[in-house]
This record gives structure tokens, C-alpha cells and sequence, in this order.
């Protein structure tokens, strides 16, 4: 089971997702499903960017989970301190 | 379920704080940033872009998604987005404070009129044109004053001068400031800035939620870093306040009164204030929470977070205590000492291993082009302590900054 929803979530993220983040720069890369669980790593223009969190919860895990049903969450692995080209970038306001 | 709308400026630090409560709470979040994401196609009623510096467009854009998916409450996180949530909230007929209000707290000249006419104790002030000449703008100013940009934030552009000449050279700094291109600045704020008599004294910041028009006190912070210029960067926050019981009570109730006389009534307020021996005086009062990671140093009850409680507020939803936590807590911001491009950072697991301290969290990245105050507006990174003593919060944070090293080329 676990292989075969890793596989779904691996299209999805060759067909839909890594397309849309690259007008960012950025990519995802699948990490691991597990207990229904997929754990995700953002790169490029995602790692560290301000945006990344909107990006996995309202872009990416509500795509998946539209398409997966069976999904229950996805979570983010990124070490984001490490980004070094960050599409947006935080300050303080 | 309930829908909850959050402005998030692509900038902004605190989106994680915001959609980690919004995830708690367990309402359908929709994010609206000032530009597209690139999922934005893909989830139409989840993700839109607006102009937060249009309130009047943001509010448009965001009540034809409302007609199609209504919206229970609108929160903006940060000082960018407090008069487009205004906007929206009024259009949309969900709490929030008068849109005047939020904007007379968004302009430094407006707000100072505001608490000037309602006798609230401030700083004597005057706008000063920039496309005045700076030496006769400086006569009938008086010395030390302190210059400032009308709406930039954490303390971007602020500049003591002693002297006409500092005057001069302030007023034109602050001027090539406001034509970078990050900032974005138009109306008055593009063209004039804010001159105010220094007042010395020590810096407190207030964290405080307005629920009906009354002020509730969430956390009062010492700044135990003199901040007397030339510029004013932001270093340390402790609370609870080792300021005696009826010094802080008048710092309540000047807050109080500056929010009465600005109109503000709802939602989160944050307050900076200097005192000395005559009192309280209101430096700002924003129509937002704090900023930064900052809120990181506050739980209240059972370990509600800062960004829990405004949103159930904005919902409408109950909120078990305002009671912040009885330890002592505090937040280090870790200046920018100098321009450069950050190489390297060092000694994060030394500083993680002070006694006290809880999160080391660098917020820089490698490469990043670093640029200090005035003309910058971020931090290295953030340090959170909590022990049992306000002078060991403090003591922890200081020893835990001296064991980061930041190269910067």
C-alpha cells in the first residue's frame, strides 16, 4: 500500500507539483510515506523562502490530498535555515 | 468550518506562527500575499494575491471570493497588511477596528495628532517636508531630536541628530532610504518623514489585545539595552517587567488612553513606550502583534500561543485565560553588525547549550546580502530563553549571543 501511494505521490509531484514551484526556482522531493504520511523536501528557490509553509499547506498538501483522499498530512523535512537562494526572503514588520 | 483569511506578506516572518495556530484551531485557512503563488491556479479559493497597499482593491478582490466561499474573520499579521484587513473586515461586516483608526495608527504624524489632541503624553513632533531645504527645515527644531520615516517599522530610518548638521545628513539618509527599491512607500510617507524630541528614559514594548474597546495586557517587556541613538536597533525583550508595580500600571494606562484617542478598539495592539521621572510617553502604538519571532517568548494557560488567541478573537471564538505563563521569558533580536554578504555562522550548538536558552534560530541564510540599521529591516536570527528570573532570561540570551560568530564578507 505504502508503495503504492508513494508512486501517486511521486507522479504528482513529476506532473503537477515540481512544474509549479520552478516558476520559483524551487523543487520538491519525496522523501517518504509512511502510516499515510508523506514527507516532503523543498530545495531551490523554496528552501528558506518566506512563502515556503503557504506553499506545502495551502498549495501542495491540499493538492495531494485532493488527489490522494487516503492522505492524512504532509510534512515538510526542509532544513530551511540552510536555503541559500530563497525566492522571497523574511524580514521584520 | 469555519474560514479564516490570513494577509501574509511574502516578507513577512511571521507566516508560520499564523498558519501553525490557524492548523490548531482547525479552520479552513485561505493566504492572500501581495504577490501570486505558484499554486495560486491550482487552489483558487485558497490562495489569492492583493495589494495590501490598495486596501480598497484588496477589499473588491477579496469580496467576489467571499460571495462565492463566505469568510468568518480576516487577520492581518504584520504592520503591512493592518489597513487591507481593516478594509476587508469592514466590507465584509467581520470584527475588526475602523479602517480610519488602523490607518491614523499606520501614519506616525496622524497617530501623534491623534494622542496630542487627547492629551496622551508624547514626544513634541513636526513633519518635515523632504522636498524642504533640511537647514531651514531644522530651525525651530530642537535638540536632540530623533527623525523617522511615517510608515516604515522596527525601526527602519530612525535617526537621532544632536545638531543641525546630524539633522541634514539624517534627513537625507532617510530620503535615499525611502527611494529603495524595497521599500514601498507612497502618499505622505514618500514625501515627508517625522522629526520628535528625544526623550530619554528607558524602552518598554506592551503586547495587548483590545476586545470591546477595553485594553487587556498580554505582556509588558523590558528593553534592558539603552536605545539612545543614533539609530535604535532592537536587541533584547524580557518580561515580565522588573519595572515597579505603579510604573507599569501607568504604562497600561497611557497605552490605554493612545488607543482610545486612536479609535482602536479590536484586536492586537503593540505599544513602545519611554520612562522617566515624568511618566510614560507614547513612542508608537500599532494596530498589529509583535514582531519578528518575538511572539515565540509568550504562552498564556495551558501553552496557548500569542497568534491562538488573536485569531480566536478575530473568530469570535471563546479564549480560555489572557493569563500569560508566571516564567520569566525573553527573545534576543541578533543585530546586523555590519554590511556584507553572510558567509558563515558558528557556534549555534554552544549557544543552544546555555543554561536558559531554548531556540537558537538563524533566520539569515548564506549569501544572503545583509544590511544594517537604518537602511535595513532584518536579523541574523532570534534567541529564546526562559528561566526563573528576568536578570537570568537576560543573562542567558547575552551569553548565548557572545557564542555566535556570523561571518560576513
Amino acid at each position: 500500500m505504502s508503495d503504492e501511494l508513494k508512486a501517486k505521490v511521486q507522479d504528482l509531484i513529476d506532473t503537477m507539483i515540481n512544474p509549479a514551484v520552478a516558476g520559483h526556482g524551487g523543487f520538491v522531493e519525496l522523501i517518504d510515506v509512511q502510516d499515510n504520511r508523506v514527507y516532503l523536501q523543498m530545495g531551490g528557490g523554496c528552501q528558506g523562502c518566506g512563502a515556503a509553509d503557504i506553499t506545502l499547506k495551502s498549495g501542495i498538501e491540499r493538492l495531494i490530498k485532493e488527489e490522494l483522499p487516503e492522505v492524512a498530512e504532509v510534512l515538510d523535512t526542509t532544513d530551511h535555515q540552510s536555503g541559500t537562494n530563497p525566492y522571497y526572503s523574511s524580514g521584520k514588520a | 468550518m469555519d474560514r479564516l483569511l490570513l494577509l501574509l506578506p511574502t516578507t513577512t516572518y511571521r507566516t508560520e506562527d499564523f498558519l501553525d495556530a490557524a492548523r490548531t484551531l482547525g479552520v479552513d485557512i485561505v493566504c492572500a500575499s501581495e504577490k501570486p503563488s505558484t499554486f495560486e491556479p491550482h487552489a483558487p479559493d485558497h490562495l489569492l494575491t492583493v495589494d495590501f497597499a490598495d486596501p480598497d482593491a484588496a477589499a473588491a478582490r477579496v469580496a467576489e471570493l467571499a460571495a462565492r466561499r463566505p469568510l468568518n474573520a480576516v487577520v492581518g499579521v504584520d504592520d503591512l497588511t493592518t489597513v487591507a484587513a481593516a478594509a476587508i473586515a469592514e466590507r465584509l461586516g467581520l470584527r475588526s477596528n475602523a479602517v480610519a483608526a488602523v490607518a491614523a495608527a499606520r501614519d506616525k504624524y496622524q497617530m501623534r495628532q491623534c494622542l496630542a489632541a487627547a492629551g496622551v503624553p508624547i514626544p513634541r513632533f513636526r513633519r518635515i517636508a523632504l522636498k524642504d531645504d533640511p537647514f531651514l527645515a531644522a530651525r525651530g527644531v530642537a535638540f536632540p531630536c530623533v527623525l523617522k520615516p511615517l510608515a516604515l517599522s522596527a525601526s527602519r530610518g530612525v535617526i537621532r541628530a544632536n545638531n543641525v548638521d546630524q539633522f541634514i545628513a539624517a534627513v537625507r539618509r532617510i530620503a535615499a532610504l525611502l527611494r529603495r527599491d524595497d521599500v514601498e512607500t507612497g502618499g505622505d510617507a514618500a514625501r515627508f518623514l517625522l522629526a520628535e524630541q528625544y526623550v530619554p528614559g528607558v524602552e518598554v514594548a506592551l503586547e495587548g489585545l483590545l476586545m470591546g474597546g477595553t485594553l487587556h495586557t498580554l505582556a509588558l517587556f523590558d528593553k534592558p539595552d539603552p536605545l539612545e541613538g543614533p539609530f535604535f536597533e532592537e536587541t533584547i525583550y524580557v518580561t515580565p517587567s522588573r519595572l515597579p508595580a505603579g510604573v507599569q500600571a501607568a504604562i497600561e494606562g497611557v497605552t490605554a488612553s493612545a488607543c482610545t484617542a486612536l479609535g482602536l478598539g479590536e484586536g492586537p495592539v503593540h505599544a513602545e513606550l519611554r520612562v522617566n521621572d515624568d511618566g510614560p510617553w507614547v513612542l508608537e502604538v500599532a494596530a498589529r502583534s509583535i514582531g519578528g519571532l518575538c511572539s515565540r517568548t509568550l504562552r498564556f494557560g495551558t501553552g496557548m500561543t500569542l497568534e491562538e488567541i488573536i485569531l480566536r478573537h478575530a473568530l469570535g471564538w471563546p479564549i480560555a485565560t489572557l493569563v500569560r505563563e508566571r516564567r520569566p521569558a525573553g527573545v534576543m533580536m541578533i543585530p546586523i553588525p555590519r554590511a556584507g554578504r553572510l558567509v558563515g555562522v558558528r557556534g549555534t550548538e554552544a549557544a543552544t547549550a546555555v543554561a536558559g536558552i531554548e531556540e537558537v534560530t538563524i533566520t539569515a541564510h548564506v549569501g544572503q546580502e545583509l544590511v544594517p540599521l537604518p537602511e535595513g529591516w532584518q536579523y541574523l536570527g532570534f534567541i529564546f530563553a526562559r528561566a526563573d528570573t528576568p536578570e537570568a532570561v537576560e543573562a542567558a540570551l547575552r551569553d548565548a549571543q557572545a557564542r555566535l560568530a556570523f561571518e560576513i564578507a
